[in-house]
């Protein structure tokens, strides 16, 4: 146990003192995901307000007529017979005018308008909100001496529907537990070979299996110190509405055991330096693109879909973004066991089949 | 008591064979160097005594007994070409290091024992390569072992680097420790070792104290002297400007310097020429110890 703790020690301390190393696992990820983020993320000016007329009156239509002319709305008429909350979902809010609108401000009576508004676009919504009470506001103090007979209640609509940059979030992390995992435990076992670290080791008490999982732990460190960064980038640039729960915890930990023992893998069975980097980066970079990072899988061929589905990283990306997104954790649960088996598998691969003893 | 006894011990990878069915023992408490060019073998002897590697055949016997975990714990190693991590200062490497073991030495005794002390906190890159060799003798030595390997412990050392290296060893054996050294340097064989075999073609040729391999193979001490042709008396044979005389000990230089000087006979220069490792290296192999190639 003490091996292991110092020998993770070890490879924190290596770690922070190699700067470069340092800027790659930290400043990478924040760089791609602020690039994409500003690429898919069109910016939206003005106020996005859905209007849908039920009682297709001469005031109704004066009403829809007089918020139009104001500069920072951009009006969308719904008709009449199309799903609101459709439109809701997709746009973000609309505001419905009840049959008796006309009536109602004739004989003075009180009626109620409906905000649409999807929760998650809190931002947005409370613009929305404001901007809605204002003119309501102003109407009541035009028609009723400022008595307040027309009034706006709230509804949500729940919009399943989530922007590139959080299907894009997850998607980075899975990457780069991956990468950050399979390059590094590449370089270290190359490294240590060239050095005679190796050699050193193996005349030592030190048992290979403590080794391994030394290593694991340092990039399981490396892995949520990149998934805290990128979630925290996400969250204050994007307001990605991901979450960081206990699935994606324990997917973050079983990815990281399996693409550090794909590595140590790769490094047995490959042992010139640049071979092995280049098969590393043959494992690497098809999974990185096939395997539902970039964008979904159902963009891609069929056959493609298929063969994303072999790939270890798809379980990542999927069970992270179940987790994080869509708080499916039914469907994260599965995803998480897929990786774990794998992890295991890979860990007793790389304890048995693999050997430090040289022939 | 021996150290490490093998018996018939041998490598084979597909044709090649580079451990040819050897057998020797080394003593406890002495340096033993096993001597030979690039490629004769020594490191993977080396290797599978420090069980890196596992021999096709033969015996291994560790302080009696034949090579298991528990060993690990008595042997200190320093591999051939060996360099620690990058960016741990001395300190840090020596505490890791000690700390897979279940016994080891105050680390701070240590760097004062090997002289470390001003470098205890300079990071191991930074080191100059004379010192990087100091601390992986440091390492070998974190967990106080019996027996400590030391693979080519001077190659590619300055001259005074090395020489320098040649003293922490020859501490080590103060310390009562056991000393196995491989080295194709033959000044290195001839001041440090105890014993020396000397391997070739992945066979040891001979073992035994260096002194008695030169007596055994590199002939007598032959005194040279310049500017005369002959003299009386003795068994000479001519050279280029001068003769040569071999000698049965040392004790005939004096009676040919006084026999020189009774006879009033003038000479240019005298001197005294013995063999070396090297020289017995030649005459038992035909080759030279240190190939152009290697240095």
């Amino acid at each position: 146990m003490r091996a292991i703790i110092k020998d993770f020690e070890l490879s924190i301390k290596n770690w922070y003192r190699n700067k470069a190393a340092v800027f790659w696992t930290v400043a990478f990820p924040v760089l791609l995901i602020l690039i994409f983020g500003a690429i898919f993320s069109g910016g939206e000016q003005k106020i996005l307000l859905g209007i849908q007329d039920l009682d297709n009156s001469f005031a109704s239509k004066a009403f829809i007529e007089n918020i139009s002319k104001i500069e920072i709305v951009d009006v969308k008429i719904i008709k009449a017979d199309e799903d609101i909350k459709e439109f809701v979902k997709e746009h973000g809010a609309a505001l419905q005018i009840p049959k008796g609108f006309q009536d109602a401000l004739i004989n003075k009576e009180e009626i109620n308008l409906t905000l649409y508004l999807d929760p998650s676009k809190e931002t947005t919504n409370s613009a929305v909100r404001t901007f809605v009470a204002n003119v309501l506001n102003e109407l009541n103090i035009r028609l009723n001496n400022g008595r307040n007979y027309i009034r706006c209640k709230e509804e949500s609509v729940v919009s399943k529907e989530y922007e590139y940059i959080d299907f894009f979030i997850p998607g980075v992390i899975g990457m780069t537990i991956m990468t950050s995992a399979i390059y590094g435990s590449v370089e270290i076992n190359l490294k240590y070979r060239k050095r005679g670290i190796l050699k050193k080791l193996l005349t030592t008490p030190l048992k290979r299996s403590y080794w391994i999982f030394a290593k694991m732990l340092y990039f399981l460190f490396l892995a949520f110190l990149s998934t805290f960064i990128i979630v925290g980038v996400g969250k204050l640039v994007f307001d990605a509405k991901i979450t960081l729960n206990l699935f994606s915890l324990l997917t973050i930990i079983s990815a990281s055991f399996a693409f550090t023992g794909i590595g140590m893998l790769i490094a047995r069975f490959v042992n010139e330096e640049e071979s092995a980097d280049s098969a590393a980066s043959a494992i690497i970079f098809p999974m990185m693109f096939l395997a539902g990072t970039f964008f979904p899988l159902e963009m891609m061929p069929s056959y493609l879909q298929i063969f994303a589905k072999i790939l270890p990283l798809y379980y990542v990306n999927e069970g992270l973004r179940n987790a994080m997104i869509f708080r499916d954790f039914h469907k994260s649960l599965l995803n998480l066991a897929i990786i774990s088996i794998f992890a295991i598998i890979v860990f007793i691969m790389g304890t048995i089949i693999t050997k430090w003893e040289e022939d | 008591m021996n150290v490490i006894e093998t018996k018939e011990l041998t490598k084979v990878y597909g044709d090649l064979v580079a451990v040819d069915n050897i057998s020797f023992e080394v003593r406890k408490g002495e340096i033993f160097a096993l001597l030979g060019p690039n490629g004769a073998g020594k490191t993977t002897t080396v290797e599978m005594l420090e069980m890196i590697r596992k021999p096709t055949s033969g015996e291994i016997y560790l302080f009696g007994d034949k090579p298991n975990e528990k060993i690990k714990e008595r042997i200190g190693v320093l591999p051939q070409e060996f360099q620690s991590f990058e960016r741990l200062t001395v300190r840090e490497t020596l505490l890791y290091f000690s700390s897979l073991y279940k016994n080891s030495v105050d680390v701070d005794e240590l760097i004062e024992l090997i002289d470390l002390n001003e470098k205890r906190d300079e990071l191991y890159k930074n080191l100059s390569s004379g010192l990087k060799q100091r601390v992986g003798v440091a390492i070998a030595l974190v967990n106080d072992p019996d027996l400590v390997f030391l693979d080519e412990p001077t190659t590619g050392l300055d001259p005074s680097a090395r020489r320098n290296l040649w003293e922490v060893i020859k501490n080590l054996k103060r310390q009562g420790k056991t000393i196995f050294l491989t080295t194709h340097y033959m000044e290195e064989a001839e001041y440090l070792a105890d014993r020396v075999a000397i391997m070739n073609k992945g066979k040891i040729i001979d073992i035994g104290e260096p002194n008695e391999l030169i007596e055994k193979h590199g002939g007598k001490p032959k005194v040279k002297i310049w500017g005369i042709n002959e003299l009386e008396g003795y068994e000479y044979k001519k050279m280029k400007g001068g003769i040569e005389i071999v000698i049965e000990n040392e004790k005939e230089i004096s009676s040919i310097i006084s026999s020189l000087d009774a006879k009033k006979i003038k000479f240019e220069r005298i001197e005294i020429e013995r063999a070396n490792l090297e020289d017995v290296f030649i005459k038992l192999t035909g080759r030279r110890l240190a190939d152009e190639s290697n240095n």
